[in-house]
């Protein structure tokens, strides 16, 4: 008998202690270790404490090392958890790759663009809408207004610029919604009930994650249709209303309940829905517009940007003027300006107290904004708001930039007696938004006046009131920040209706450096432009400006993805072990190996960088193909697999069985995909 | 008869032996000189090299340091008998002690026969042992006399040898093999190269009596490459003991038979790992296997096998001979017999060493070994090389045994011993055994292939003058992983070194990592060059030597160092001839 975690068990004679352990439903990792091949020992990842006799227990490989009577064996010690982590922690410090592609790191809401970008490639859009839908679920809307925070991280940028990725998201997502929408299965009913108040991009997106999960939802939204900002603070030339009604009705087609014009604290209270539910998620949002503690503020013809733009999507734009001042340089101010265009002001100013370069505002909607007449008056603040009972006129304070601020941006500084007075008939006020607390007064606010939540586990101070999006913490962000914090509270609300305590914690992830010189050798293809309706034109509608890619134009945008992040991410038992063991390489940082990338064969790519020299791929080429096709060469740290000679794999005898792929416990071997754009398998 | 004897080991040969052999020869020719002259191998005392030793028939006249000018008055004293004119070549009676504190079970005859003479080894007793062995006594009768001598596995493990004989003489299977592992890779050993150099018949008659003993049909020696000079010695006295019957079929006519051959090594110190000298063997990578099946169970092509080093080879014609007691007589109740070191580093007479265990490390570096050179302060040694560990000057008197030495935290080893005086930095001592270590890890384990890696990175920069606050902890739980992780005897003794330096000598690191100074002034990066004021005369002198211009003043006052501009050469400090430069 063989004490094994301190249960008796029969072992067969010639049994290895993993074979024992597997056949009893007990898991023991391994990177090196394959049954059809015989036991090599390399990764030392499969150690147990073994105690035989009086002997003190030693660590030993359990992949090769036979069972015996009266063995006691433990698979799980501190002492066995440590080494692991240390051989996790020793190979992670050698390898170099992404796990995870730097555009998809980059979006809050860790949308895998690398995956959607290439089933767009290969024309597969429901597959595509599928992927985007996994963590937002209206990319249609989204992908027309988001920032794209993924094409500043996107390497492509290091060979000419960045692959259009929010522009694919459109493509992909309209592609889909034409006929027949992708729309996801739901679990079966679990009974519990969750009520979500707002129904903006944070609210969408918990509702339909926890939909999914099998949980009963209702949205409670004070405005007449759902879709919070997108709805009331985009204005319709950059979303047309259309595209966001269809995609909430999707989200109402998967069950989720919806309530408008149900307001917080009047209609409902967050305390009635406490008791009514099994959990509620606040999301409000930030639908105060910010004052600017100017004189004049409260004259006749003076707006906030939020409520300018929410009137004018209303349908009930207030008289503004031929002549209208819009201070502010973030996007609210761009869509403030660009919609007094539209709704016929003649001349049309934006106060902003620094210089264009930094406007926090997209620079293509700067662009887009001058091409239909706006002026910018940069290095300009407003000093005062004139007028008898209504705005007749703002004086303007001249400004120059200083030393750089907390923010690395250079610090705008009055210059002394230097005024302006633009003559104007409104002004709408764009600096910033602001939490409407009624109806949480019970909630614990911040000092900046939002509901105090939990980064990692989004919890209130009320149990079972969860908080996400532009009403939390440091207020207003995009809309793509709100999704991903849903999306991530979905997961804890999921497991708290579960009777489950679970937070949000940042994955591990291997990440790599590369510059332009490593990109050298790509060909340069020119990003596709969005085509646009003319400035001419444009001014004078609320049409959809931006005319969406055609099919070709999508496919060829598509295929300039450079596939960062690594094919075989969802297998990989590195990645998997290295989080189950919550390994930390940080400590031993240090050189690694110059292991290449060799792409010379027909259908197989090996990736050095990412070989953790478990020596599998040698062996399956050995005793399963008996072919030797590849061996390791070199000594110590840096010993390399590869063809003889270390000549190009695609010279050797390799005949692309693919064994060594099917092994390769990393993304270091992968087997290439005919004709289009690799498309790694689901991440989960 | 007078006989002339040229130590011709690589150490003598190194020294220029060959040139005062040819010179030698030229002159008894010339002379007429009736005396025979041949080549001995390293008579174990390499600081001393070229040794000629001049045998008449009551004694032995040593020259040392001997040159091709010194030949005609070595000349002049064989033809008159007079040793005036030698005077100046002899032996130093302190130098003589050398040799006189030592046993020699093991290096019985090197330095004493002509290792290409099968006849000389004959002579001396070669095969004598052999001869007993298999046409007196049973395999089983000889496994026992080895086992009552205690003999350890002299590589480094110290396993007992007639354990491991035994183990494969009872396994099943056929063939056997017994093979040699002459693969001695530790940075300053040379044990084994004097051994196979000086006396190659003991080795093979030590082989071919395990050969009777475990029943093997065919005995291996796994030679390095870059020991070419005893390779040939070797294959020279492989084929004189087959021209003589001592190796092939019916050996002494008996039903005992037995091939001999030499396998020369690819320059992988990981080779010296048993398993991983079998693959290297069997033409593979030479890379660990999975211990167990032990050799002796699936070693050579999966068959029982046996691999033993050449010292303990060396060692059992001499207990055959002499029987397992008196070998058991030498020694401690731990460990018997005797053992050879080779003594290098800062060392007055470094060379080859053999005493009895038990005796103290003291005995060896200040009785055998002399003390310090210039009699600079005894620091500590460093034991079985990169495997092994570094014992303080605080623990000279450690007893030479298996047990006392392991509770050091160094080991036995191989014998390499590795003196170091006060101007040796342990951190850069530690650091130069992980160079070695991490280019020669196979790379298979991960342990090892990166472990030694990280270690050596953390010791290079706590050299550099980059340590960090954590490091020592950082290095010691990793050395621990690594020990513990490791899949051969390579990896899991590579911190080894590090670990006893920190244990000893933590104070040192300390100072490297805080303070950013390395007190044995070795580690570059954290010298600094100063002028004392006090002292300078303002010669000068430094000035003009300085190879960057860092040294400036005016003549007859004090100088001064740009510690920016100075790239720490030293050569100030060495040409300042009022000792005014200070290093620290």
């Amino acid at each position: 008998m063989i004490l094994l975690n301190g249960k008796e068990f029969a072992f067969v004679p010639g049994q290895t202690i993993l074979e024992l352990a597997q056949a009893n439903g007990i898991e023991i990792p391994t990177l090196c270790h394959d049954e059809r091949i015989e036991p090599y020992g390399a990764c030392g990842l499969c150690v147990c404490e073994v105690r035989m006799g009086q002997a003190p227990a030693r660590l030993m490989r359990a992949c090769a090392t036979k069972t015996a009577d009266g063995m006691v064996i433990e698979t799980q010690s501190a002492r066995v958890e440590r080494s692991r982590r240390f051989v996790l922690d020793m190979l992670l410090s050698d390898h170099t790759g992404d796990c995870i592609a730097p555009c998809s790191l980059a979006c809050p809401g860790g949308t895998d663009c690398q995956k959607y970008a290439a089933l767009i490639a290969c024309g597969e859009y429901r597959k595509a809408a599928e992927t985007m839908k996994d963590v937002i679920p209206i990319p249609a809307s989204i992908g027309r207004i988001c920032p794209h925070p993924c094409e500043k991280k996107c390497r492509r940028a290091l060979v000419e610029a960045p692959v259009s990725l929010a522009a694919l998201k459109a493509f992909g997502a309209d592609m889909d919604l034409k006929e027949n929408p992708f729309v996801p299965e739901c679990k079966p009913d679990t009974g519990k009930r969750v009520a979500v108040i707002g129904g903006g991009p944070a609210g969408l997106t918990a509702a339909y994650h926890l939909r999914r999960r099998g949980h009963e939802v209702h949205i409670y939204d004070k405005m007449p249709k759902l879709g919070g900002m997108l709805r009331y603070g985009i204005p319709e030339y950059r979303l047309p209303k259309a595209v966001l009604d269809k995609e909430i009705a999707l989200i109402g087609d998967i069950g989720v309940q919806m309530h408008p014009n149900t307001t917080l604290g009047t209609d409902v209270t967050l305390e009635n829905l406490r008791e009514g539910f099994d959990a509620v998620v606040v999301a409000t949002g930030a639908w105060i517009s910010s004052k600017m503690r100017v004189q004049g503020e409260d004259l006749d013809g003076v707006f906030g940007g939020i409520d300018f733009l929410r009137a004018a999507a209303l349908g009930d734009p207030p008289a503004i003027g031929k002549t209208v001042a819009v201070c502010g340089g973030g996007n609210t101010a761009m869509d403030a300006c660009r919609t007094a265009v539209r709704l016929g002001a003649e001349t049309v100013y934006v106060i902003y107290r620094r210089t264009r370069d930094e406007m926090p505002a997209e620079q293509l909607e700067i662009e887009e904004a001058i091409e239909e007449g706006v002026q910018f008056k940069f290095l300009t603040n407003p000093d005062e708001i004139c007028g008898d009972d209504r705005v007749s006129s703002i004086r303007l304070q001249c400004m120059q930039l200083g030393a750089p601020d907390a923010s690395g941006r250079r610090r705008p500084e009055p210059i002394e007696g230097r005024f302006e007075t633009l003559p104007v008939d409104s002004v709408i006020m764009a600096i910033g938004q602001k939490t409407d607390f009624a109806g949480l007064e019970s909630l614990e606010a911040t000092n900046r006046g939002t509901v105090n939540a939990d980064t990692a586990t989004f919890k209130t101070n009320l149990d079972g009131v969860f908080a996400v999006g532009d009403v939390t913490n440091k207020g207003a962000d995009i809309a793509i920040a709100a999704i991903g914090e849903a999306r991530k509270a979905a997961d804890v609300i999921d497991a708290y209706l579960d009777g489950v305590e679970i937070a949000y914690e940042k994955p591990f992830v291997c990440e790599k450096t590369v510059t332009a010189d490593d990109l050298a050798d790509r060909e340069k293809r020119d990003r596709a432009v969005m085509p646009v309706l003319p400035p001419e034109e444009r001014k004078h509608t609320f049409a959809e400006m931006a005319l969406g890619f055609d099919e070709e134009t999508a496919k060829k945008e598509a295929s300039r993805c450079l596939e960062c992040g690594c094919l075989d991410y969802a297998q990989c038992k590195l990645i998997r072990y290295a989080r189950q063991y919550k390994a930390d390489p940080a400590p031993y940082a240090g050189e690694k190996s110059a292991r290449q990338k060799d792409d010379s064969h027909a259908v197989i790519l090996r990736d050095g960088a990412k070989c953790i020299l478990c020596g599998l791929c040698v062996r399956a080429c050995d005793q399963l193909e008996h072919l030797s096709a590849i061996g390791l060469a070199g000594r110590g740290f840096t010993t390399e697999v590869g063809a003889a000679y270390r000549l190009p794999l695609g010279t050797s005898c390799c005949n692309g069985c693919g064994k060594c792929v099917e092994v390769c416990p990393t993304g270091a071997l992968y087997k290439k995909t005919e004709g289009c754009k690799n498309v790694a398998v689901d991440r989960k | 008869m007078l006989k002339i004897m040229v130590g011709q080991g690589s150490c003598g040969v190194s020294a220029g032996a060959g040139k005062v052999y040819d010179a030698l020869q030229s002159a008894v020719e010339e002379r007429k000189i009736d005396a025979s002259l041949s080549v001995t191998g390293c008579i174990g005392m390499c600081f001393l090299e070229p040794i000629v030793d001049i045998y008449t028939d009551d004694r032995l006249t040593r020259l040392v340091r001997v040159q091709p000018k010194d030949v005609p008055a070595i000349a002049d004293y064989l033809q008159t008998g007079d040793d005036a004119s030698v005077a100046s070549l002899k032996i130093a009676a302190q130098d003589s002690a050398f040799l006189e504190k030592q046993t020699r079970i093991a290096l019985r005859n090197c330095g004493v026969i002509d290792p290409e003479s099968l006849a000389d080894a004959v002579a001396h007793r070669g095969y004598d042992a052999l001869r007993k062995a298999v046409t007196e006594m049973t395999p089983e009768q000889v496994i026992d006399v080895i086992k009552v001598s205690g003999l350890a596995g002299r590589g480094g493990a110290g396993f007992p040898t007639w354990f491991k004989w035994n183990a494969a003489r009872q396994s099943e299977g056929s063939p056997k093999y017994l093979i040699c592992n002459a693969d001695e890779g530790d940075p300053g050993a040379f044990m084994d190269r004097a051994v196979i150099e000086g006396d190659p018949h003991a080795l093979i008659e030590g082989m071919l009596i395990g050969a009777y003993a475990i029943g093997a049909d065919e005995a291996i020696v796994y030679v390095r490459a870059e020991y070419p000079l005893a390779i040939k010695r070797l294959e020279k006295a492989i084929a004189d003991a087959k021209a003589a019957g001592y190796i092939g079929e019916h050996i002494f006519g008996t039903d005992f038979s037995c091939g001999f051959r030499i396998k020369a090594g690819a320059g992988a110190f990981v080779c010296g790992e048993e398993t991983a000298l079998i693959e290297s063997l069997e033409g593979q990578r030479g890379m660990p296997r999975l211990k167990p099946p032990f050799p002796a169970q699936s070693g050579y092509w999966h068959k029982p096998s046996n691999i033993n080093n050449v010292e303990t080879f060396a060692n059992v014609a001499w207990i055959i001979n002499n029987g397992g007691e008196a070998f058991a007589a030498m020694g401690t109740d731990d460990s018997k017999g005797t053992k050879v070191f080779a003594l290098t580093g800062k060392i007055k007479r470094g060379g080859l060493v053999e005493i009895p265990m038990g005796k103290t490390l003291r005995d060896v570096v200040f009785d055998i070994g002399g003390g310090m050179r210039a009699d600079k302060a005894f620091k500590g040694v460093q034991l079985g090389g990169p495997s092994g560990g570094c014992v303080p000057s605080e623990l000279i008197d450690t007893v030479i045994d298996y047990k006392k030495l392991s509770a050091t935290g160094a080991i036995m080893g191989s014998g390499g011993m590795v003196i170091m005086d006060e101007s040796t930095c342990m951190v850069r001592m530690a650091k130069f055994f992980l160079e070695f270590t991490t280019k020669e890890s196979c790379g298979k384990c991960v342990a090892c292939r990166i472990g030694t890696k990280r270690l050596l990175e953390i010791l290079t920069r706590i050299c550099d003058g980059d340590g960090r606050e954590g490091d020592i902890e950082l290095l010691e739980d990793l050395c621990a992983r690594i020990k513990e992780n490791a899949l051969c005897g390579l990896g899991q003794t590579a911190p080894n070194p590090v670990l006893t330096t920190i244990r000893y000598f933590r104070d040192e690191y300390e100072a490297h990592i805080r303070d950013k100074r390395c007190p044995a002034g070795e580690c570059t990066a954290l010298v600094r060059f100063s002028i004392d004021p006090d002292k300078c005369r303002g010669c000068s002198l430094c000035s003009r030597k300085c190879p960057v211009g860092a040294i400036s003043g005016d003549v007859g006052k004090p100088f001064t160092i740009d510690g920016e501009a100075c790239i720490r050469c030293g050569q100030c400090a060495e040409v300042c001839k009022f000792g005014a430069v200070r290093k620290g």
